[in-house]
């Protein structure tokens, strides 16, 4: 058969794209970014493949996660589908539930948006420190069920779970409230400094030392408990 | 290859035609260049054997624009051509224009055609041809067409020729040009008023004497016309007088012309000449606005489109009928000719731009809305070819605004019919629809 268009066949052609195309290609140029970032992170921390949970290391983490992610032009959506890929493992091989935890959470503190809302029922593993350094005037809300240290070292913030949480929620949280829908672990509050923890649901366990803030479960005064005695 | 010799030989026939014989105004332009439209497209119409119909208020050269191009190219003197000339006229018969039988040869039993010059000749010249009746017009279509003369039982086969045609503006004595005839002319051009000035130099010109006059040749010409011999030798005679005579002319008035031979050779080296991609997307762009009909699959004379059409702005939306195959191959020969004639390697759009109102003004029916829409433009040229004119301006912005685009669906299209799975792509303007046509049943 004849082809009419013989004298275009070294025309250099462009592929047809229509504006989806091209978002969707913006999109995953963004994910690749913040991708390759996470890989990093996990690269430098992770060097014997055992995290520990030292304060000096997880600021280390966070301090150069936040560097990272400060280069980047992302929105919540990234941070959300950031979620799904490390869950999925697809291209991302391994998931460590601190650093992956850091890592979301110095994307959310650096979002240009001020309430973010993650939702993370689907996801079939958890993620540690989610709202770690939550600054003032932020509202992270997490949907489902999130695991230890959650909203540790909280730093003004408004940290809203809508599930259960590990142990260790508002580990050294400084200011701020953090409102826990449903259970919490052991040492919740642990080291905490100021602001506030609610919890609708069960306490597993409150920590030994709790040095400021207060603690409330199903809107009851529990920690400090001289106050709790005197209310 | 031709080393340029050609060029300025045609060149110079250009320059003497204008300088004495056809004096008159420049009145197109092709790059920095002007010319007279009708001389530059006469001669391109006796180099490329194409047909032309020249237009234009009595006595203002139509006729002898053509017999000055058609002598100068064709090696044939002024007297000769005059004899092979046709009028239109309500009278005219087949005998007179195409042969008759020899009358002494028939009283002794035998059936022989005694052909007219025009019939014979490589130069054909119908003068007022819209003075023939419709019914005689349909006689020199074949003739027209392809070279192919037939009386009685007897034909000849022109093997080169070209045909100049003139017409008045319509009055009583005129008729309407049939639509297979009008379609075969390439180009449509005007013999103009030269203007005060140069009408007054013209006036003060012997009218009787002319350089391309030879009675002696004349009468040598038309000696082997009238003889009984076979077609083609005696084109082959035909042809060594003409060299005879070329060489006379140029010894005696140093005035070159052009040889069969010579001819040939323009006609190979321009038929090397490509179009570029700008010049071919841009043709195609022009096609489809003429044929394309979003309705009814193509346009159709006796089929009108409505309002409201989304193709309302285009140019299809303001014709009647379907621009013809014999269209984008006049508009390849012409302008590969202009720029041979330019010394250009290639066909670009601008050569393509200066060709199209040429070939288009008598190709296109308008509607009779935009006729009346148009009709009181201040313009300089004949209507016809003002609206071509003004068509190929507004096409050509439409191209331009997308010229990338185009070239682009083109080039996915090509991909595509080779076997790549692409989308085609999309755009406003019929081109990109008939782009997806072409690969209907591919996809």
């Amino acid at each position: 058969m004849i082809n009419p268009f013989e004298d275009f066949k070294k025309y250099p052609y462009r592929k047809k794209e229509i504006p989806l195309d091209r978002i969707v290609r913006a999109k995953e140029r963004v994910m690749d970014q913040i991708v390759e970032g996470y890989l990093k992170l996990v690269e430098e921390e992770v060097k014997d493949l055992v995290w520990l949970v030292e304060n000096s290391r997880v600021f280390k983490a966070y301090s150069s996660a936040l560097r990272t992610v400060q280069e980047l032009d992302y929105d919540v959506d990234d941070i959300e589908e950031l979620c799904f890929e490390i869950d999925k493992g697809r291209r991302i091989p391994y998931l460590i539930s601190g650093p992956a935890g850091i890592y979301v959470s110095a994307l959310c503190n650096n979002a240009k948006e001020e309430r973010i809302r993650l939702r993370l029922h689907e996801l079939k593993r958890t993620f540690h420190f989610l709202g770690y350094r939550l600054p003032e005037g932020k509202t992270l809300v997490l949907e489902g069920d999130v695991g230890d240290f959650i909203g540790a070292g909280l730093s003004g913030g408004k940290l809203v779970v809508k599930g259960s949480t590990g142990n260790w929620a508002g580990a050294g949280m400084m200011r701020g409230d953090v409102f826990i829908s449903e259970h919490t672990g052991q040492n919740t509050g642990g080291w905490m400094s100021g602001g506030e923890i609610h919890v609708d649901g069960r306490i597993r366990g409150v920590a030994k030392t709790i040095l400021g803030g207060r603690i409330y479960q199903q809107g009851k005064l529990i920690v400090p408990r001289d106050l709790t005695a005197r209310e | 290859m031709e080393d340029g010799s050609m060029r300025r030989k045609v060149r110079d026939i250009y320059g003497f035609i204008q300088d004495n014989l056809y004096l008159n105004r420049p009145d197109m332009r092709v790059g920095e260049e002007s010319f007279n439209s009708a001389l530059l497209f006469s001669l391109l119409t006796a180099l490329n054997r194409g047909k032309q119909l020249i237009i234009g208020e009595p006595g203002l050269g139509k006729t002898t624009s053509a017999e000055y191009v058609a002598a100068m190219t064709y090696r044939l003197p002024l007297g000769l051509i005059w004899a092979s000339e046709v009028s239109g006229h309500p009278e005219q018969t087949e005998e007179k224009i195409i042969g008759r039988p020899d009358l002494g040869r028939l009283n002794q039993g035998q059936e022989v055609v005694v052909w007219s010059y025009l019939a014979q000749l490589p130069i054909k010249i119908v003068d007022e041809i819209n003075r023939l009746p419709e019914t005689k017009q349909s006689m020199i279509l074949d003739g027209v067409d392809r070279g192919n003369w037939e009386y009685l039982n007897d034909v000849i086969i022109n093997e080169e020729y070209c045909l100049f045609a003139t017409a008045n503006y319509q009055d009583r004595g005129t008729n309407t040009l049939i639509a297979p005839l009008i379609d075969r002319f390439d180009v449509i051009v005007e013999s103009r008023h030269p203007g005060t000035n140069i009408a007054l130099v013209i006036g003060m010109k012997d009218r009787y004497e002319n350089v391309l006059r030879s009675p002696v040749y004349e009468r040598e010409f038309q000696e082997i016309l009238l003889e009984r011999q076979d077609y083609q030798e005696k084109m082959r005679r035909i042809e060594d007088l003409c060299n005879r005579f070329g060489d006379h002319m140029e010894k005696e008035f140093h005035v070159r012309m052009v040889s069969q031979g010579e001819r040939k050779e323009i006609r190979d080296c321009v038929r090397e000449i490509p179009l570029d991609l700008d010049a071919n997307a841009f043709l195609r762009t022009v096609i489809a606005e003429l044929s394309f009909c979003f309705k009814y699959g193509q346009k159709r004379s006796d089929e009108h489109c409505e309002e409201g059409c989304h193709y309302t702005g285009f140019v299809c939306h303001h014709i009647k009928n379907c621009i013809s195959n014999r269209f984008p191959m006049t508009v390849r020969t012409y302008s590969q000719s202009l720029a041979w004639l330019k010394g250009d390697e290639a066909v670009g759009i601008e050569q393509i731009k200066a060709v199209l109102p040429y070939t288009l003004a008598h190709r296109l029916q308008w509607k009779e809305d935009y006729l009346a829409q148009k009709q009181g433009d201040t313009r300089r040229d004949p209507f016809q070819i003002y609206l071509a004119k003004e068509m190929v301006n507004e096409i050509y912005r439409r191209y331009n605004e997308q010229s990338r685009h185009i070239k682009n669906a083109l080039a996915v299209a090509y991909q595509t019919l080779s076997g790549k799975d692409l989308e085609p792509i999309e755009g406003d303007h019929p081109i990109y629809a008939e782009i997806k046509r072409d690969l209907e049943g591919v996809r």
